[in-house]
């Protein structure tokens, strides 16, 4: 799986958002990002692992306390992936410069 | 007295892509304005009008999602194996128009295409950010630049 694609699955489930919004005003336990959501331990533990497959957290062990901290620049690949005119150009640009190499690979 | 009146001001940006293209400037200018290249906006329109002159008009209309989206512009500038110019105005350009330039730039047995587009409105339609990921992208922007 790209990158991309794990961000962009990181992010699609509304509490993985939520808890990187939590984040986002700074580093946490495990404990207490889990504090406000109605979820088990177990269940923050497995959204925290995708986010960290994602890039967009790391961990830090201080003796048995895990230490969650944000990680901002993998967002970068989602923020232009939807900026519309740059995915066109992006897509149209790729098709012309293959059109060209195709046609160059052809001549004898 | 007649009332002057303010158009509200809206924000753009400028965007600028540039590839390598594996073929002479003259050779992209033509591929360029070619409908039948498939890198072009022009390739696969459900309707297409092109007269690559200097004010003359084109226009493509592509359907997406069942949605009909129509473009229009005119040709500015037009100067073989050098530079290509034209308006482009679509649902998310808000009526204005914006600016395409495609500039060409021999590089050995290539050409260094340099395309910008111009005063494209700097808002959601603009931008076409996807519901649900603006808001998310709004909350984190600041925490991004402060990990630049």
């Amino acid at each position: 799986m790209d990158q991309l694609t794990s961000v962009l699955e990181a992010v699609a489930h509304p509490s993985r958002r939520a808890i990187l919004d939590r984040l986002s005003k700074g580093p946490a336990r495990v404990t207490e990002i889990a504090e406000p959501f109605d979820m088990s331990l177990n269940a923050v533990s497995k959204h925290l692992k995708i986010l960290e497959a994602a890039g967009l957290v790391t961990r830090e062990v201080q003796g048995r306390e895990h230490y969650i901290e944000f990680r901002g620049e993998p967002l970068r690949l989602v923020s232009t992936w939807v900026d519309y005119y740059e995915r066109f150009w992006t897509q149209h640009l790729e098709r012309f410069e293959q059109h060209f190499k195709d046609k160059r690979k052809r001549k004898p | 007295m007649s009332k002057k009146i303010t158009l509200p001001k809206i924000k753009t940006f400028d965007l600028t892509l540039t590839r390598t293209i594996p073929a002479s400037p003259e050779e992209v200018f033509d591929g360029w304005l070619d409908p039948e290249n498939p890198g072009t906006p022009w390739h696969g329109s459900q309707k297409l009008v092109l007269e690559p002159k200097v004010d003359s008009l084109w226009h493509f209309t592509h359907v997406f999602d069942d949605l009909v989206l129509p473009h229009y512009g005119r040709f500015t500038t037009l100067e073989r194996g050098k530079k290509i110019q034209y308006t482009w105005m679509s649902r998310h350009t808000l009526g204005l128009e914006s600016l395409v330039t495609v500039n060409l730039q021999k590089k050995g047995d290539d050409t260094l295409l340099t395309l910008t587009h111009a005063n494209i409105p700097d808002d959601e339609y603009g931008r076409a950010h996807e519901t649900g990921w603006k808001g998310l992208l709004e909350a984190f922007e600041a925490r991004i630049l402060q990990t630049d």
